[in-house]
């Protein structure tokens, strides 16, 4: 799970990224060649999880505030670290990987039935909720937690996208889901009306699922919105801080300016992976990223937690390597192609795009090899199927294989589309629409140059990059031809999460559609439906490599970039960061030196 | 004079109301990413979407959602509350406020003294080298950037990664009952910037008048009678030429308490500009109305508070 997953393409998360990505290049890779060695740097990979010293204070200094702490509605980068820290969902990820889930309040794995149809989860005995509930969790409260992510109060944004084969979970609202029962009070199980199993059990690592206590709760989930998140209860090593009452919001988490988190008494470790080497995590809110990257590098104890500077990423690049850590696996940008009408609608025209598309000079915009890796198809590093589905290098087809553009087979592509000159000479000027905010526009001035030496005529324009999803991408009606700077990321380690929103007919909807260029090919559509059910995660896997393999194959749009993320951290912390999160620092997991 | 407070009065409320029912339109109707889609998150049903909107009152016709915002401000002084984290927007903006005082008076405090000062100076020795060389910095400091001088003060100065680790760095502001001695130390950089930039133009300004004002006849006359050339400037040079500066420095002040982004961003002072920044980028609108509607108080209280202070310094004003 990337921070775009859950933040889907936000403006906060593209905007730091891009910020911090593109003058990178200024420091590793400006020069005409964009491959950086990266030996010496950390990478969620090769940082110890189990080593650490017990104690101490960490301090992080973060730019950007806590979107929302209620576990039943988080979904960004930021909060997540905060929620895997205090709360426990039936499963989760350790730090190193993002393929293989680990049970967290489940006390084994998922077991599916043969059918697909049934999801049996057993929970942990003696997990207790942090005052002032103190009692022990039971399945009812898991339970409990889905029936309130129905709730329109609290409105959580993936149970009608994971869970809606849940009987009865389309129609919830608030209420107990007919299809979640509790046989006992260790036992919960998921009632599927189609034999999606798989998904669903991969999709209980969401924060989604982590307990929540009714009759504290309610009350709360009763407000319009709910503010449960004010005053939640936590079942992790760590919980917000609290008055007697519970109450977090102004003593335990102050918007805009800080957060503390503290351990909880009721947490047990010998019920948990994590081994939670700190005592209190304080994090400080709404720093500028040029003057807390560097406060973070010269000082002590410290880290950040959103993404850092450029100026910082090349200040640690040069003289703090060693408290630098690149993470792969943090989501993609690619350009969505109208695929539905207009001159994108020929898979030719769209071969011939990629193929004279230069993307090594879209990574430099972005910063060069240090944080990214040219794009050659979807599924993306550390997503299952991507080795499957062609690695680094990609596909072998001839558009493929000039990650620096080539005119030629471009004009080959132009001829087979029916234009003999090898340019365009219809008389459609392309709707170009692309995001403000570096380096967006520069990918996107890219991509035009490409298109106009192609033959077209375009009309670019650079809207904020909500703007670019809310009123022009994700509005098929508006008929935009071209959007160069689309990004995503998985909701968790499958396949299905990076191309079935994207590439799948059955997602475009009329407004907030994540289908941007409108891919509605009906053998690809059929792939999908059959790869959604497929049981076991390495048969999905390879289903989804796959397709992935068949997206290329139609050049459903042009990809560009994988992204990856740095982050900072103090010379005295020994920072483990999750590979499954963009690389954020693990509170349950770092320590101090 | 009573009479003009109070038309001044009632005039500043229908400002209110009127900056007030712009924002709500502006924010509301130009293109900007919904508050319920963006809240809902990237894979959200039009199911869902739609009950966030009902839960944010969003689904209710412009007019009704207007109403019951001013309702509740003008009745109850109830400003809403965030759609994220569901404080209240008054709260939030009262955490906040002391920081933005502090900061906002400190600095005026120094940017008034110095630039009068210097301006003074500059004035009385025009042409001189030190009119030169002051008001050649004063350029400069007119032409940097708030947010650069910033960054180089606290690479300069800051205790943790400045050169010379002189003043507590960004991050280190505490409020004043907390700690006043730590407050004011935490203040002096971020004062120092903010200042910088305004002693600079008030230091042009009062140059100006006062080079003016000192050809005036009124000073012949004073110079006649025997007063001394102190007297003369201060007396009657500088108080006359001290109008034009009232009249800004109630404006910056007014502006300056309805948030200095900037300087509370490099500076990581909690203030109301920065709520205010991070409400737009979120489009959290109940705090953006909240904040614009403090600062546009702010702007009404300190024009007021400058005209009625004119009369006073001015012989020559008197309000019916």
């Amino acid at each position: 799970m990337i921070r775009t997953a859950r933040a889907g393409v936000t403006v906060a998360f593209v905007g730091a990224l891009a910020l911090a990505l593109a003058l990178v290049l200024g420091a590793c890779g400006s020069s005409s060649s964009s491959s950086v060695s990266s030996s010496g740097l950390k990478t969620p990979k090769t940082e110890s999880p189990t080593a650490g010293k017990r104690g101490g204070t960490l301090t992080v200094l973060n730019h950007g505030d806590f979107e929302n702490l209620d576990p039943g509605v988080a979904y960004f980068l930021n909060d997540y670290e905060m929620v895997y820290a205090t709360q426990r969902p039936l499963f989760s990820y350790e730090p190193n990987t993002f393929s293989k889930q680990t049970p967290d309040m489940a006390s084994g794995p998922a077991e599916i039935s043969a059918d697909g149809k049934t999801v049996t989860v057993h929970i942990r005995h003696g997990v207790h909720f942090s005052p002032p509930v103190n009692r022990e969790v039971t399945s009812a409260d898991v339970a409990y937690a889905f029936d309130r992510g129905a709730n329109p109060n609290v409105a959580n944004p993936y149970i009608q996208s994971y869970f809606s084969s849940v009987e009865g979970a389309e129609k919830a609202s608030g209420g107990p889901i007919p299809g979640i029962t509790t046989p006992d009070r260790y036992t919960i199980v998921f009632h599927l009306t189609e034999p999606k199993g798989q998904l669903v059990a991969d999709a209980l690592a969401l924060p989604l699922s982590a307990p929540v206590p009714e009759e504290y709760a309610k009350k709360y989930d009763a407000k319009k919105p709910s503010e449960y998140g004010n005053y939640q209860v936590a079942t992790g090593p760590y919980m917000l801080k609290a008055d007697s009452e519970g109450k977090v919001l102004g003593i335990g988490y102050q918007p805009g300016k800080s957060a503390t988190l503290v351990r909880n008494p009721n947490w047990s470790p010998s019920a948990d992976f994590r081994p939670a080497y700190l005592d209190e995590i304080d994090i400080k809110i709404g720093g500028d990223t040029n003057v807390i990257g560097r406060q973070v590098l010269e000082g002590s104890h410290e880290v950040q937690n959103d993404t850092p500077a450029a100026s910082i990423v090349q200040l640690a690049y040069e003289k703090f390597r060693s408290q630098l850590q690149i993470s792969p696996g943090a989501g993609d940008h690619y350009i969505a192609v109208n695929n539905k009408k207009g001159p994108f609608s020929n898979v030719d025209v769209r071969k011939a795009f990629w193929a004279g598309l230069d993307r090594t000079a879209m990574n430099k915009a972005r910063g060069g090899s240090l944080v990214t890796d040219v794009q050659t198809h979807f599924l993306y590093p550390e997503i299952p199927g991507f080795e499957d589905a062609g690695g680094l290098v990609g596909p072998k087809v001839d558009y493929n294989e000039h990650p620096e553009g080539d005119m030629a087979i471009a004009e080959k592509y132009m001829k087979l589309a029916g234009y003999p000159s090898g340019k365009y000479t219809g008389t459609n000027t392309l709707e170009i629409v692309g995001s403000t905010g570096d380096p967006a526009p520069e990918d996107a001035e890219i991509a035009n140059n490409t298109l106009r030496s192609l033959g077209f005529k375009t009309k670019l324009s650079l809207v904020d990059h909500s703007v670019m999803y809310a009123k022009y991408c994700g509005v098929p009606a508006e008929e935009i031809d071209v959007c160069p700077n689309v990004a995503w990321g998985a909701d968790f380690g499958d396949g299905q999460t990076v191309l079935d929103p994207t590439f799948n007919g059955k997602s475009i909807i009329p407004s907030g559609n994540n289908n941007w260029g409108q891919v509605n090919d009906p053998t690809i559509n059929a792939a999908m439906e059959k790869a959604e059910l497929i049981l076991g995660s390495e048969a999905r896997a390879k289903a989804w490599a796959a397709i992935d393999r068949e997206l290329v194959a139609e050049a459903v749009a042009i990809p560009y970039d994988w992204d990856k993320t740095p982050s900072v951290e103090s010379k005295d912390v020994a920072g483990v960061g999750d590979l499954w999160n963009s690389g954020a620092w693990d509170y349950s997991f770092t320590s101090l030196k | 004079m009573t009479r003009y407070i109070i038309r001044r009065l009632l005039w500043g409320v229908a400002l209110l109301i009127l900056v007030s029912a712009l924002t709500f339109v502006l924010f509301r109707i130009l293109p900007t990413g919904e508050p319920a889609r963006l809240r809902a998150g990237r894979l959200a049903t039009p199911k869902v979407i739609a009950a966030i909107r009902s839960d944010l009152g969003l689904n209710k016709p412009l007019i009704v959602q207007f109403w019951l915002y001013m309702k509740g401000i003008f009745l109850h002084f109830n400003l809403g509350y965030s759609y994220y984290s569901s404080a209240s927007v008054k709260s939030l903006i009262a955490n906040r406020l002391g920081a933005t005082l502090s900061l906002t008076f400190g600095a005026a405090v120094i940017w008034l003294l110095s630039g009068v000062a210097v301006g003074i100076i500059s004035g009385v020795r025009r042409g001189s080298k030190l009119d030169r060389g002051t008001m050649g910095t004063a350029l400069v400091l007119i032409s940097a950037p708030e947010y650069w001088l910033g960054l180089i003060a606290l690479y300069l100065f800051a205790a943790d990664i400045g050169q010379l680790k002189v003043f507590p760095g960004a991050g280190s502001y505490v409020g004043l009952t907390g700690d006043p001695s730590r407050w004011f130390t935490s203040l002096i950089l971020p004062w120092l910037v903010l200042a910088a930039t305004n002693a600079a133009i008030y230091a042009r300004l009062i140059r100006g008048s006062l080079i003016d004002a000192m050809g005036e006849d009124y000073i012949r006359t004073a110079r006649a009678k025997g007063l001394s050339e102190r007297r003369v400037v201060l007396r009657h040079g500088v108080r006359s030429a001290i109008n034009p500066i009232m009249t800004i420095l109630g404006l910056d002040i007014g502006v300056l308490l309805g948030g200095a982004v900037l300087v509370e961003t490099v500076f990581d002072i909690p203030g109301i500009g920065r709520l205010n920044y991070d409400a737009i980028t979120h489009s959290d609108f109940p705090i953006i109305q909240g904040t614009v509607l403090i600062a546009a108080l702010f702007i009404i209280v300190a024009n007021i508070v400058v005209d009625v202070a004119y009369a006073y310094l001015d012989p020559r004003v008197r309000y019916s």
